[in-house]
């Protein structure tokens, strides 16, 4: 008999307003275990506001949201911050790395915050910055790398402590079609070594169009009429 | 569009640009208002001088201009406060030219007194006070006669021959050249360096508020195609609204300032609210050169977006700083300590205050080559990520983080060189004198003494005091080569009245008394007129005793018409009849100076708690200034990297953890440099103490309380970063 895989993570009417304006108007989403997902839809759609719904940077004012079946909206700050810091991973849209850090340090960053000792941290740093392909630039600065290098330290940061689900905003918007292309799909490969869920919010529909499923918002709304991929 | 409409337009849009332009406003404003009191200050002395200079000793060239009047000064003093006298008697029938707030010269056996003393005199027994003048009331000084609006100060009038013996005949009454007094003039200049600097630190930090901002967006301008005048332009007109605003708010709350600073008392008394009144000329061009600084220092940070707008609008990479910035310090030490060798030389207080200047500013250039060696050792040891992030932080940007504590850096610089001069300065104080502590004395001629002394047995018996006046005079003995200074009293009078001696082995006749120590056998007094020494009596039995360097002589055994070095008339009191003996002194003496220990040590206290005075008021004002400085560029370097921190509060970061780091940040650099800047202080105040003194400085514990208090505001201060941080994480991701 075949079974429907358990959601990891599943949002139920799941509503944002910003004074009058609906950014979400009811959505409900499933990803599940090492699921590739995109978000798209045009600017103003709601799709970044969904990802910070999701993950727990913004609170939904209403709607339910669940990570292997325990319900996460109802934690306070403190929780969905832990939540965010031991479950999820982030990659934005300009690595948004901290400039004084090395590539090594801002990978062990997240892992140290964690409560991890330095030796563990910087080890799994400069392992994943390997997978990455950046051995031997452990110890640049975010400014001495190029686009797509910053971007690749994002993912390590991101994928370093083995999150559930990573999260990534826009994660080409400052790179060329090929970098960007080719950085996502560095994301998704790592993810798939660890069976981390990967969610991409873009509004590049050739990207898109390149991962396993697609979900396409407008107004805040699921938009049916785009089928998902 | 010009530059003006251009800066208010961004001003009018921008909600960071107003704060940080409220706040360099406010920066402005306070360095304004501050320099405007300091420079007041020699001024307002000044004033005070021009008042008093009817009661100032003043002495005259002959000039062969006949003398009009005979003029007496002396201090008084009763439960701490100095009564200043001033003695006057007509030399001539003429009119005397009179000083402004004295109506008329009091006739012989008349006094006018100022509005306090005749208040404080009609509130007690006159034998307390009022008889102490012999006169009788018949007016009051007005304002314009005051040194301040609390003084004690009476005019006496005289016959010349009722006058003391010190008299001096001068051509006219209360003329001369009015002086700022120096050590508040001195203090004025340290305080406009100690003051001003943390006031454009402050302003300083509140440009930083939108420096990253300002930059990229002049830098995009630049780029459009705007020339390095028109970019230039920009910035002037906008840090120029900001400093117009502040500089007339400067002057607008001066005044209340002022009015604060009259409350504060000095040289024994508060200011009248004119005292600081500075001229419109002064202070514009006072409020002008405070705003032209800020600006000309807004454009002189430009010179990077102006040369290379490409490098702003990227980032870039900060050279490492110098090694060499290091020897600023021995060299800056090196020129103060020069200049104060030649502080003797005539070339004034200039030559210091600049070297002060220049070693107050070595923290400047050290403290982030500081910063970032600190950095440095983090950065190689971190174990915790709060460590990890302050380290890099402070190697990265020194200059930044340094800057943060620039201002407490001066504040404990300042602090620890007052707590220096100040345990030293009290270690100066005694009471230094020939006679026991609870003796009143007064220093006379011969032909006064005796009938002053019958005059205050007189006053002494009526008051009902059984103490009585004695005469203890000094003159000098030579025996060889060898000269002495002996005292002429009786053994029973030196016995009660001279300090450091015990029970004498009196005898009942005329004797001298000597330490066998002294050499004084053959001993005479000195003839100048024949060279030769008159002997004391061959027969007078000499008593050994134990009381080193005593030199006693009997009244009796003196020589006739012999000359005295000194003449006193001393009457011995106790806590109770103080006042009345010192009314006793002066009522028998028409007024000489009476000498007495609360008086001598209640002018070195009034001076000393002046100092303490000004300096608590100084590190205090510096401190809140440092403080709020630093609060201020704390909350800039969180703005600085709002995007960073705002990605890693959404990847999950405590704000608790990222605050902790900023305080880190924000702390140590103050930490090691408030240490660094409480040795340089005392160093310094090592070095000023030095002019005035040639005793060794006095070290307290209280000179490490600048460095906590530095430490502390730092804390205080860095406490501003989680609320800042909170801001950030409340605001959108994509902000920027």
């Amino acid at each position: 008999m075949h079974t429907e895989p358990t959601p990891l993570l599943t949002g139920r009417g799941l509503v944002k307003r910003y004074g009058q304006q609906h950014a979400l108007a009811g959505v409900d989403i499933d990803v599940s275990a090492g699921e590739v997902l995109a978000i798209v839809g045009p600017s103003g759609s709601g799709k970044t506001t969904l990802l910070h719904v999701l993950a727990g940077i913004l609170r939904a004012d209403e709607g339910r949201i669940a990570l292997d079946g325990r319900r996460i909206d109802q934690l306070g700050e403190a929780g969905r911050s832990e939540l965010r810091r031991t479950e999820f991973g982030f990659v934005f849209q300009s690595g948004m790395l901290v400039a004084e850090l090395t590539a090594e340090e801002n990978v062990a960053l997240p892992l140290l915050l964690g409560g991890r000792d330095r030796t563990t941290a910087t080890d799994a740093a400069r392992e994943w910055l390997g997978r990455l392909g950046l051995a031997g630039k452990e110890q640049r600065r975010p400014g001495e790398l190029s686009g797509g290098e910053a971007q690749r330290v994002a993912i390590a940061r991101a994928i370093a402590h083995r999150p559930k689900v990573i999260f990534a905003d826009e994660p080409t918007g400052a790179l060329d079609t090929r970098t960007g292309h080719a950085t996502v799909h560095a994301l998704i490969d790592s993810a798939r070594t660890t069976n981390t869920a990967v969610v991409i919010v873009t509004h590049d529909r050739e990207l898109a169009a390149s991962v396993p499923r697609t979900v396409a918002i407008r107004d805040g709304a699921i938009d049916q009429a785009v089928p998902a991929a | 569009m010009n530059p003006v409409q251009l800066a208010w337009k961004v001003l009018r849009a921008d909600r960071r640009t107003q704060v940080a332009t409220l706040l360099t406003a406010a920066g402005v404003a306070v360095a304004t208002a501050l320099v405007l009191l300091l420079a007041s200050l020699p001024f307002a002395t000044e004033s005070r001088a021009e008042r008093a200079l009817w009661q100032e000793p003043r002495y005259e060239l002959s000039t062969g201009v006949a003398p009009t009047i005979a003029w007496s000064f002396s201090v008084d003093e009763i439960d701490g406060r100095q009564i200043t006298r001033v003695d006057i008697a007509p030399l001539t029938d003429g009119d005397i030219a009179l000083p402004p707030g004295i109506d008329r010269l009091p006739e012989p056996g008349e006094l006018l007194r100022s509005p306090e003393l005749a208040a404080l005199a009609d509130s007690r027994p006159p034998a307390e006070l009022a008889d102490r003048f012999a006169a009788e009331p018949v007016g009051v000084l007005g304002d314009e006669a005051l040194r301040f609006p609390e003084q004690l100060v009476v005019l006496v009038g005289h016959t010349p021959d009722t006058m003391p013996a010190n008299a001096l005949e001068l051509t006219a009454f209360g003329t001369g050249d009015p002086r700022p007094d120096q050590l508040l003039t001195l203090l004025a200049g340290v305080g406009l360096v100690v003051l001003l600097v943390p006031s454009l630190v402050l302003v300083a930090s509140a440009s930083r508020l939108i420096a990253a901002r300002r930059e990229r967006r002049l830098a995009a301008l630049r780029l459009a195609g705007a020339t390095p005048a028109q970019v230039t332009a920009m910035v002037a007109a906008e840090t120029g609204i900001a400093a117009v605003a502040g500089g007339a708010l400067g002057v607008a709350i001066s005044p209340l300032l002022h009015r604060a600073a009259t409350t504060v008392p000095w040289d024994g008394g508060t200011w009248f609210a004119h005292d600081f009144v500075l001229g419109p000329g002064l202070v514009a061009a006072i409020a002008v050169t405070v705003a032209v600084l800020v600006v000309g220092a807004a454009v002189v940070g430009l010179r990077r977006v102006v040369s290379t707008p490409l490098m702003a609008t990227g980032g870039h990479t900060r050279k490492p700083l110098s090694g060499w910035r290091l020897l600023l310090v021995p060299a800056a030490l090196a020129l103060f300590f020069w200049t104060l060798s030649r502080a003797n030389t005539g070339d004034g207080a200039l030559p210091i205050l600049v070297a002060l200047g220049v070693l107050m500013w070595s923290p400047t250039v050290v403290g982030p080559w500081a910063t970032s060696a600190l950095g440095g050792i983090f950065v190689r040891s971190w174990r915790r990520p709060a460590a990890l992030l302050a380290g890099r932080r402070l190697r990265d940007d020194p200059k930044a983080a340094y800057r943060a504590s620039a201002g407490v850096v001066l504040a404990a610089f300042a602090g620890s060189m007052a707590l220096t001069l100040m345990p030293s300065l009290e270690s100066e104080a005694g009471y230094y004198s020939q006679f026991r502590d609870e003796v009143l004395y007064l220093d006379t001629n011969e032909d006064r003494a005796g009938p002053i002394a019958a005059a205050v047995d007189d006053k002494l018996a009526r008051y009902g005091l059984d103490a009585r006046a004695s005469r203890v005079d000094q003159a000098e003995l030579v025996s060889g080569d060898q000269y002495h200074t002996a005292t002429i009293a009786t053994c029973a009078d030196a016995e009660r009245l001279l300090a450091g001696v015990g029970d004498l082995p009196c005898r009942d006749t005329p004797a001298i008394y000597v330490d066998p120590a002294l050499d004084v056998a053959d001993a005479g007094v000195p003839d100048a007129s024949t060279g030769s020494a008159v002997p004391l009596p061959a027969d007078a039995p000499v008593v050994s005793t134990d009381t080193a360097g005593l030199l006693l002589v009997d009244p009796a055994l003196w020589p006739a018409d012999a000359p005295l070095l000194e003449v006193n008339v001393a009457v011995p009191a106790d806590e109770r009849t103080r006042e009345t003996v010192r009314t006793a002194l002066l009522a028998g003496s028409g007024g000489e100076q009476v000498v007495s220990k609360e008086m001598k040590l209640g002018q070195q206290d009034t001076q000393l708690a002046d100092l303490r005075r000004v300096t608590v008021i100084g590190l205090v004002t510096a401190s809140l200034l440092a403080g709020v400085s630093a609060a201020i560029a704390t909350a800039g370097s969180v703005m600085d990297r709002r995007r960073t921190f705002g990605a890693l509060m959404a990847a999950g970061t405590p704000v608790r953890t990222l605050a902790r780091a900023l305080r880190a940040e924000a702390a140590l650099p103050a930490l090691v440099s408030t240490v660094g800047a409480g040795a340089l202080g005392t160093a310094v105040g090592v070095g000023l103490f030095g002019l005035v003194s040639g005793s060794p400085a006095v070290f307290s514990p209280w000179l490490a309380a600048p460095v906590v208090l530095g430490a502390l505001v730092a804390l205080i201060a860095a406490s501003v970063c989680a609320p800042a941080l909170r801001r950030v994480r409340a605001e959108p991701l994509a902000d920027e």
